[in-house]
């Protein structure tokens, strides 16, 4: 056994281990990739290990990230990652607020409207600016609308990796028209440019938009009930990627029975009624369930918010310069709680703290996908609606 | 199955005629913003904006020169310098990432959806740059990505088309390098991110349909 693979046994799983971009021989340049595609272990039982290098730019993912999984025979004994490939280090140090915003929505730009209205919270928090009801209910819309499309989306990587052909084909129909929705009423597909902090940047026309969003979560209704009655689809599904516990966070945790969810406690969300949907399993399937469940749950939520959004106008016009103070906050996003704190002076940010949900559920992903096999690393990983973009860092 | 079949009746043909007919929708701020009224300059947080016009490469669609400038909603604002005339039968796409927000793959991957079809106009994904015709780049070019972009590139065979696809990949925007700094980009796609029909009319113009 020679020394990096023990390294690699023994290491266990690590963010960041950007050192391990020269030691991997897949990476290496000229090197002889097709014998090192697979390479044998001999454990002291004399049982043989096999090692598979996967990524990080690989057919299938979404985005760029590196495994090493180390199996016996089909079965995956355990996995290792290295979310450092795409890391941009965002630099968010002596930004202004409205600068830092624009690089905090593209922290994840599928989930920039929790990002930035976690953001603009935050900021107007620390300034102690009194922003309108109305502009909270928006920012709500907004991010319900994003939790649906992000669900959709999570909801058609499981169908089509289970080639549920027709049923995957109607969900991402349904994204699309929800993201069509999207630029026609704010502008933008993935609301990029609406938030500000104090208000909003353009004006929004939300005529129609809660009818659009029923119509969509009904259609989904019925397709997730047809889905539930395939055997096929639902044996793929069950018992993949086991997560128990509170090491893990959004949806994959309450997929495992626990009743948690950051909106129950944030002050947007106060006077709104919904149900916090749990399964049980801890499975890819319970956290399928769970994500269907609250596609139907945000679009009561958006009805109720836009009966009291009407009339929105931009209120843009915030001097917030020279402002000096330390704030912190949260945001349920539709893959999990996100959490920051910074610090300003002379109204440029000098520190900040922040975590994402991908990082604690990308650990629950490796450490639950062993004992799986391979055909079960794709419903594992896509289950939990992992993005690597917002596992990197701010600076 | 019956379900399936009678929601597809239900449904009808909802493919876009685009590119022989006029495309369906577009996400506004996504396409290139144009002078309306008031200060020719305002504010642009990666001055995409001089003497009136606005720099499509740059553009990170954040809408902060509203209401002086407005979108113009047109989505053919990719430039190819090649065009490929045998690839006109078919062509295969290999999408690589080397520093995106997810935004740009998820468009990217949107236009093999029902709405836009790709398959009825010959284009297809590949999982593997050995098979691909083309590599469609997104994402600022980070240091860690630059050795597998250029392992996929060179794992491309002849004519290998290199696509830019959005503002990170085309110019780094806020963020950082542009991907032209690690290989000759030949296409490039505006938006941030682009347009699922601003992509799809990227990939005809590099096939030599327009």
């Amino acid at each position: 056994m020679r020394q990096k693979d023990i390294a690699f046994i023994e290491s266990g799983n690590s963010l960041y281990t950007l050192d391990r971009f020269t030691e991997l021989p897949v990476l290496r340049a000229q090197s002889n990739t097709t014998g090192m595609q697979r390479e044998n272990i001999s454990t002291p039982d004399n049982n043989t290990l096999s090692v598979f290098p996967y990524g990080p730019s690989s057919g299938g993912m979404v985005e760029s990230v590196y495994f090493d999984i180390l199996t016996q025979g089909e079965r995956i004994q355990k996995v290792s990652y290295d979310a450092g490939y795409k890391n941009r280090s965002i630099k968010l140090w002596g930004l202004s607020m409205s600068e830092a915003l624009l690089r905090i929505e593209r922290m994840n730009g599928v989930h920039s409207a929790a990002y930035s209205s976690m953001f603009c919270n935050i900021c107007e928090s620390g300034i102690g600016l009194d922003v309108p009801e109305e502009i909270g209910y928006l920012r709500v819309a907004m991010m319900e609308a994003e939790r649906i499309s992000s669900h959709l989306f999570v909801a058609s990587r499981l169908t089509g990796g289970a080639s549920q052909n027709i049923a995957h084909m109607n969900i991402l129909l349904l994204r699309e028209e929800l993201l069509r929705t999207f630029a026609s009423v704010f502008g933008h597909r993935y609301f990029f440019g609406v938030n500000r902090i104090g208000g909003i940047g353009r004006p929004v026309d939300i005529k129609g938009f809660q009818k659009k969003v029923r119509q969509i979560s009904d259609e989904y209704k019925e397709i997730f009930r047809t889905l539930m009655d395939s055997r096929v689809f639902i044996d793929r599904l069950d018992k993949s990627a086991i997560i128990r516990g509170e090491n893990s966070s959004g949806p994959t945790m309450r997929g495992a029975g626990i009743k948690k969810d950051g909106r129950n406690s944030h002050r947007y969300y106060e006077d709104l009624e919904f149900q916090t949907i749990t399964a049980d399993g801890g499975d890819a399937l319970a956290r399928f369930i769970v994500r269907s469940g609250e596609i139907q749950e945000s679009a009561g939520i958006i009805e109720q918010v836009l009966s009291h959004a009407e009339n929105l106008k931009m209120n843009i016009s915030v001097n917030h310069e020279g402002s000096a103070f330390m704030s912190g906050g949260y945001m349920e996003t539709p893959s999990g709680d996100a959490s920051m704190i910074i610090k300003t002076e002379s109204g440029k940010l000098v520190a900040m703290g922040f975590r994402s949900p991908s990082i604690l559920n990308m650990e629950a992903f490796a450490e639950s996908i062993g004992g799986n096999t391979f055909a079960d690393f794709l419903f594992g990983y896509e289950s939990l609606g992992i993005w690597i973009c917002e596992m990197g860092d701010l600076l | 199955m019956k379900a399936w079949i009678l929601r597809s009746f239900k449904k009808g043909i909802i493919t876009s005629k685009f590119p022989k007919g006029k495309n369906e929708s577009a996400s506004p701020w996504s396409t290139l913003p144009i002078y309306t009224k008031g200060r020719q300059d305002p504010y642009c947080p990666v001055d995409a904006i001089a003497e009136g016009r606005v720099d499509a490469n740059r553009c990170i669609s954040c809408g902060l020169c509203y209401p002086e400038y407005e979108p113009s909603t047109d989505i053919h604002g990719s430039v190819s310098s090649v065009s490929v005339k045998a690839l006109k039968k078919s062509i295969r796409l290999y999408q690589i990432d080397v520093g995106t927000c997810g935004a740009c793959n998820v468009e990217i991957m949107t236009i093999a959806s029902p709405q836009y079809d790709i398959a009825r106009l010959g284009i297809s994904f590949t999982n593997t740059p050995r098979q691909a015709d083309a590599l469609l780049v997104s994402g600022i070019l980070t240091e860690n990505m630059r050795e597998p972009l250029k392992r996929a590139y060179e794992a491309m065979a002849e004519p290998r088309i290199v696509f830019a696809v959005g503002a990170c990949a085309i110019s780094g925007s806020l963020l950082g390098k542009a991907v032209s700094e690690a290989l000759r980009v030949d296409v490039t796609v505006p938006g941030c991110p682009p347009d699922p029909f601003t992509i799809i009319d990227a990939v005809q113009k590099a096939r030599g349909f327009k």
